[in-house]
């Protein structure tokens, strides 16, 4: 199974988030819920299904969670921009990459279907804060799957 | 409020050079005043998914010059458009906006400057450094019939790379070319550099 | 003992300090309260779970740290941590950490570096960092498997020429075999590990290397 490697400079984006983090993690209040690190989900996730699981989460940011978030700082609004397009940038590389590789079995169904399920169960604008206070699980997920690096 | 009296910017254009990303345009000129620039962007992912959204630049909103570094601002490889209001006072002028979207991989790349020095017996190169997304390939051979090229890639500038210790009396000649992986490209390779290490030649 | 009214000021400056997933909860007394017989109890929290739990080791404690390293071991997973300050009937409210992700966050420690020297080279051999530890005798667990792509970053100078070379390697041996004799050479070994970056934590010695043997034959053409 070729990996699909993603050329997006992963340290600029991890750095973007670290700009933010403090920001959107203390606002978060819901410590009990969680939209990603529900770690059963991706981490049991087999090598088969990382391509469709990344397509999926990437969607689930830029249909929902970017568009769901209201934000009145302008220096978050920029490092989100960031994000967010390069999360597009690195949509249509894995577009190209996968062709037919990219099929998702019932575990990677799953797993999109309890984070969108995680997320339906706070009111929008508190889950779309909550996913993006989360975003370093899914840059680590990035980095360990699709960066040059983890394929040594 | 400000009542739209002031021309808009005209001739507004970008020139990119080794990821370098610079927005310029023509002054807008009132007698003895200072008119002040705003520049502000939209990403690909704003343009489809939030076309009301317009971000200042995070250099030049405002600015009193006649260009913009927006380097810090396009940091993915996807298409940006781009606008830039002129304000006098209360007055503002209308958007100019830029003709066609800016994408990076679009930015020229020229050949790495590189500096070759043999230090001792060590073929030592050490090249410009032009940020964090640049790598670069460094080839180099012995300068003799049949010589193999021998490639090393360079993860950054500035830091002197040792590539071969040399034998004494021949020549070794060097070229290197940059990399982007974030936009897929590369530069031509700068012109080759020869050293000749002092010394006899041994035997062979 | 019910605490009748709590008033006290917090502890100041808490926060986790990670070095190869050995997770330390750390804070400051708080101000204005010197000379006082000050204790703490501390508790944790998984994130994406229900409750709040104590730390059964930090209970009224009057150091101020608190090792919670087996509390958050499972370092994928992301924690919180938080103390009071207790003084006779009376506490302060809690001081709470912000989100701490041991995976992410932990500092990786240098390897294990083994130098030696020949006449014109330095060899290096580097063993990578081991985890944390439950129990001493429980078998050593290397960072590398917790992160596969583990570098190391070695950087040489030449203290006679006054340059640098450095290099980004992953196997454990490296031979510099391009040195000048009877030259000290100070070598610094950092871990490099993906993510955000982390304090770093450099591993440095000098050495020499050998003076020139005076060889047995010359040829002169």
């Amino acid at each position: 199974l070729r990996r699909c490697l993603v050329s997006v400079d992963m340290r600029l984006l991890e750095k973007s988030f670290q700009e933010i983090r403090r920001t959107l993690q203390t606002k978060d209040t819901f410590k009990n819920v969680t939209i990603l690190s529900t770690l059963e989900n991706l981490r049991s996730i087999k090598p088969v299904d990382v391509c469709c699981v990344t397509n999926n989460l990437l969607t689930f940011y830029r249909d929902r969670v970017f568009k769901d978030h209201q934000e009145t700082s302008l220096e978050v609004v920029r490092r989100i921009s960031r994000i967010a397009n390069s999360f597009l940038h690195m949509q249509k590389t894995l577009e190209q990459c996968v062709h037919r590789q990219c099929h998702c079995s019932q575990e990677a169904t799953n797993a999109t279907r309890t984070i969108h399920d995680n997320y339906n169960q706070l009111e929008v604008s508190s889950a779309a804060l909550k996913s993006l206070g989360e975003l370093n699980i899914f840059l680590a997920w990035i980095d360990r799957n699709h960066q040059e690096t983890s394929a040594t | 409020d400000g009542a739209t009296i002031l021309p808009a910017p005209q001739n507004f254009s970008v020139r990119s050079t080794n990821m370098k990303h610079l927005l310029m345009w023509n002054p807008v000129t009132q007698p003895g005043e200072t008119v002040f620039y705003f520049v502000q962007y939209q990403g690909e992912y704003e343009s489809l998914y939030m076309s009301h959204i317009w971000i200042p630049s995070s250099q030049c909103s405002p600015t009193k010059g006649l260009e913009c570094d927006v380097t810090d601002d396009v940091t993915a490889t996807v298409p940006y458009n781009f606008r830039v209001m002129a304000m006098l006072g209360s007055q503002s002028s209308a958007w100019s906006n830029l003709e066609h979207p800016f994408n990076r991989n679009a930015t020229v790349l020229t050949p790495p400057r590189m500096e070759v020095t043999e230090h001792g017996l060590h073929l030592v190169v050490e090249l410009e450094d032009l940020g964090p997304q640049f790598e670069f390939l460094v080839v180099y051979w012995r300068m003799e019939p049949g010589a193999v090229e021998r490639v090393k890639v360079v993860r950054s500038g500035d830091i002197p790379v040792h590539l071969e210790t040399m034998d004494p009396g021949v020549m070794y000649c060097v070229k290197a070319q940059a990399l982007v992986k974030t936009i897929g490209r590369h530069s031509a390779f700068s012109q080759p550099t020869c050293v000749e290490m002092q010394g006899e030649s041994l035997p062979l | 003992v019910p605490y009748a009214f709590c008033g006290l000021p917090k502890p100041t400056n808490i926060t986790f300090l990670s070095i190869n997933m050995k997770n330390v909860l750390h804070w400051s007394r708080p101000e204005g309260l010197h000379g006082v017989e000050v204790t703490y109890t501390v508790q944790y929290f998984i994130y994406g779970q229900r409750k709040w739990l104590s730390a059964s080791k930090c209970t009224s404690i009057s150091r101020t740290y608190c090792d919670l390293s087996v509390e958050t071991s499972d370092y994928e997973r992301q924690f919180y941590a938080k103390v009071k300050a207790i003084w006779e009937t009376r506490c302060s409210e809690w001081a709470e950490t912000e989100r701490f992700y041991p995976f992410l966050e932990t500092q990786v420690s240098p390897p294990e570096v083994a130098l030696t020297t020949g006449e014109k080279s330095i060899s290096i051999a580097l063993t990578a960092p081991e985890k944390w530890k439950r129990n001493p005798q429980d078998s050593p667990v290397s960072m590398q498997q917790v992160y596969p792509n583990l570098k190391y970053n070695v950087s040489v100078y030449d203290t006679k020429s006054g340059r640098t070379w450095s290099q980004c390697i992953t196997n454990s041996t490296l031979v510099l075999s391009w040195l000048e004799p009877s030259t000290l050479y100070c070598v610094r070994v950092e871990s490099l590990v993906p993510g955000p970056t982390r304090l770093p934590l450099p591993w440095k010695q000098c050495i020499s290397t050998l003076e020139v043997q005076t060889s047995t034959w010359k040829v002169k053409v």
